[in-house]
């Protein structure tokens, strides 16, 4: 019969291996729900032109074209990542959020956000063709 | 005011909250037959325009979840002076289930998919992603609803958190049953609420300046506005719960732990209140 010190000392030598595998286990765990399927870019293709000075708003971007020069900055905002929105009125970007305002060009006119706002490719068709943005 | 208190503690509580949960459970899994999380705003719209008693299902899983947590706290404080006998892991883990229910509660908010939903969503994934080292992990685990949509926010929503709250509570709960004929009125009160009050649901629109949380966001949204995420949103409400957790008579520190608890929902309160004004 086994006395109650090795009895003891089995029951621990099992927590702790109970323990090690525990630990171990997490670490595929951790791996797997941490691991990112890479995404495809995203090609959004616009069909129509946007007047001059105007602006498209998608789900995710908004797209400026003053003429010379068109941009696509992400809606997200660099805060909290909230949705921000565009004031035509006041030729801004703000969020809802905690109202983090940004100029049209992306760029922080008073926090709490901090960082401009993410730029995405666009490329202008020919012929007022439109335009596609990559995401 | 010590026999309102008297009247307080004699409510039972308890039996409202677990029959509230009934209602939810049920009405939830009447709603998830036609929600689909890919397309979370949608889904939600549908279930409110056109499906037949869609907009009745999911008001009653709103309201329901929504008693289920408020009677969850009046029970806290009703039974406080019974709860002395309970062993200091059994109140630690009982105190765990009420984060754990608001947790199901918020997770119900951003599958809608609406603003709020979105933007509050938005909000707890950038909050998680500052606590350092784990934060990408935890995130991972709960929200990720960047790189993953509704999909893992709909499985805690469902499943994950639920066993959590009843690994936590059952201990508790298992001792105690509850019928839907000892609460009759508050059944049917529950069910012709519904019938007249709709759930929320906020669309996205062009030109909207503001969006207010779920209620039990509101004051820390507005903190947000002024500490770092880490600090607003995780070391400022974890220090209210390792104060309940702690809140023990026994503890010769409950005097301050008590002040502290009261001080904390007497700013939370006022932070409400700024932000329900903005």
């Amino acid at each position: 019969m086994a006395c109650p010190e090795t009895k003891k000392h089995s029951s621990t030598k099992r927590k702790f291996l109970l323990f090690c595998a525990s630990i171990a286990a997490l670490y595929p765990i951790g791996r797997f729900i941490g691991y990112s399927i890479p995404r495809k870019p995203r090609i959004i293709e616009i069909g129509k032109p946007i007047p001059i000075g105007g602006f498209h708003l998608g789900t995710d971007f908004i797209l400026f074209d003053n003429g010379d020069i068109t941009w696509a900055l992400s809606r997200k905002c660099t805060h909290l990542g909230c949705t921000i929105n565009f004031h035509e009125k006041e030729n801004i970007l703000e969020c809802p959020c905690h109202q983090s305002r940004f100029s049209k060009e992306g760029m922080v006119i008073h926090g709490p956000a901090k960082k401009a706002l993410t730029r995405y490719k666009v490329e202008k068709l020919k012929n007022n063709g439109g335009y596609i943005v990559t995401i | 005011m010590e026999q309102i208190r008297k009247i307080f503690e004699d409510i039972r509580w308890g039996e409202y909250s677990l029959l509230a949960l009934y209602i939810s459970v049920l009405s939830g899994v009447v709603v998830g037959l036609q929600y689909d999380p890919s397309t979370p705003l949608y889904s939600v719209s549908t279930l409110d325009m056109l499906v037949p008693f869609g907009a009745y299902f999911r008001s009653l899983h709103f309201y329901s979840s929504q008693l289920f947590f408020l009677f969850c706290i009046c029970h806290v404080i009703g039974i406080f002076s019974l709860a002395q006998s309970y062993t200091s892991r059994q109140w630690a883990l009982l105190t765990a289930t009420l984060p754990v229910a608001l947790l199901i509660l918020f997770t119900g908010y951003v599958l809608r998919g609406d603003a709020t939903g979105f933007s509050a969503g938005m909000i707890a994934e950038a909050i998680l992603l500052d606590i350092p080292y784990v934060g990408s992990t935890i995130n991972d685990l709960f929200f990720s609803i960047s790189d993953n949509g509704m999909k893992r926010i709909y499985l805690n929503h469902i499943i994950g958190f639920g066993i959590l709250w009843g690994w936590l509570a059952w201990s508790h709960i298992k001792k105690y049953s509850v019928s839907f004929n000892r609460h009759i009125i508050l059944s049917i009160s529950i069910f012709v609420f519904s019938i007249f009050i709709s759930a929320p649901l906020e669309p996205d629109h062009l030109g909207v300046t503001h969006i207010n949380g779920p209620w039990f966001f509101l004051g820390l949204q507005e903190l947000l506005r002024y500490l770092p995420p880490i600090v607003a949103g995780v070391i400022f409400p974890s220090s209210l719960l390792l104060a309940i957790a702690l809140l023990r008579k026994k503890h010769n520190q409950f005097n301050n732990l008590l002040f502290f608890i009261l001080f904390w929902l007497f700013f939370y309160a006022i932070l409400t209140i700024i932000g329900l004004n903005r």
